[in-house]
């Protein structure tokens, strides 16, 4: 057990609050993961080393919109590039060794640098990194095997309303970055682009050219908020 | 999902945590705009993804129940709802339509 000893390091309370939201994100998704993949081991594995879920929902999403290999494995990576913003401004507050970097950035999610960036010292900030992402991977774990168990029983997705929930799931994912202004725009554009080009361009095609939406709420001046 | 599309998928998103982890903060001084995309990216492309799932059904464009669902996610994620309420009321509402009016 870490010592209490941290002013602002994070409490009982937000660890387990975190450990259960990031529970019912592994139940959720693998059950959605499992119904397209069809095998547990794939299910638990790619849960485990793809370690986001919103690429696995992006990369689903497109196939099951009949979308080409190669669009499905963009639309799952482009989605990933927050995470690598993440990486790096808790890669700025570091002060370790090239392969506790290595293992930091690998698990740089929104929750454990959001919390980790508020600490003091560098030593606050590495021991609330690591205390968050625990509580994470101990929710998304076990959610994960929960959900594939869960998978197996359910049976006919749909008419529980679980296609509703794919949506609801990505639109809780990306919560905090429609709250910035640059944030919406960008994905209200992206979802208007992405609703035009359905009926005309082969699938996969309009979730791609939604970057538009990127470009457009880039272009839109807004103070800036360096983090 | 093939098992080369895991280790596919696995390797370009950690490829970009540890770019961001070992060069992004000497990139983002070069070139600033970097880090207002890599936030914008995944909004505009979930944002699509969002509209695929809700109104599309492969090249149509189609309202129906699932867009309740969606309205209803949406008043709960803004009001920060827990994601749990999110997600369960969201089905709720797509089920329930669903079965009253047999879409």
């Amino acid at each position: 057990m870490a010592d209490r000893g941290g002013r602002s390091g994070p409490d009982w309370g937000v660890l387990s609050g975190i450990a259960f939201t990031f529970f019912a994100l592994g139940v959720t998704v693998n059950v959605l993961v499992l119904e397209r993949v069809g095998s547990e081991v794939k299910t638990v594995v790619a849960a485990i080393v793809i370690n986001s879920a919103t690429t696995e929902l992006a990369y689903i999403a497109v196939r099951d919109a009949g979308g080409s290999l190669i669009a499905a494995l963009l639309a799952g990576w482009i989605v990933a590039s927050r995470f690598g913003l993440l990486a790096a401004s808790l890669g700025s507050r570091l002060n370790v060794g090239r392969w506790h970097r290595t293992a930091a950035g690998l698990q740089s999610f929104d929750p454990n640098v959001g919390v980790a960036v508020q600490q003091r010292t560098p030593h606050e900030v590495m021991r609330a990194f690591w205390m968050v992402t625990l509580a994470m991977h101990t929710g998304w774990w076990s959610g994960t095997f929960v959900g594939v168990f869960l998978g197996n029983v359910i049976g006919d997705a749909d008419r529980l309303g679980l296609d509703a929930v794919f949506p609801a799931l990505l639109l809780a994912i990306i919560g905090n970055l429609l709250r910035q202004r640059p944030g919406l725009i960008a994905a209200l554009v992206g979802g208007a682009v992405c609703a035009l080009l359905v009926p005309i361009a082969p699938a996969g095609v309009p979730i791609i050219m939604s970057l538009i939406g990127a470009v457009v709420a880039l272009s839109i001046r807004t103070p800036e908020t360096a983090s | 999902m093939s098992w080369w599309v895991i280790v596919a998928l696995a390797a370009g998103v950690a490829a970009q945590r540890l770019i961001g982890m070992f060069a992004g903060t000497a990139l983002l001084a070069k070139v600033p705009v970097f880090g207002r995309l890599a936030g914008l990216i995944p909004a505009a492309v979930v944002g699509a993804v969002i509209v695929q799932l809700t109104i599309t059904t492969k090249t149509s464009l189609v309202i129906d129940e699932r867009l309740a669902g969606l309205a209803v996610a949406g008043v709960l994620v803004w009001r920060r709802a827990p994601m749990v309420v999110t997600i369960v009321a969201a089905a709720t509402t797509t089920a329930l339509l669903r079965a009253a009016f047999g879409w």
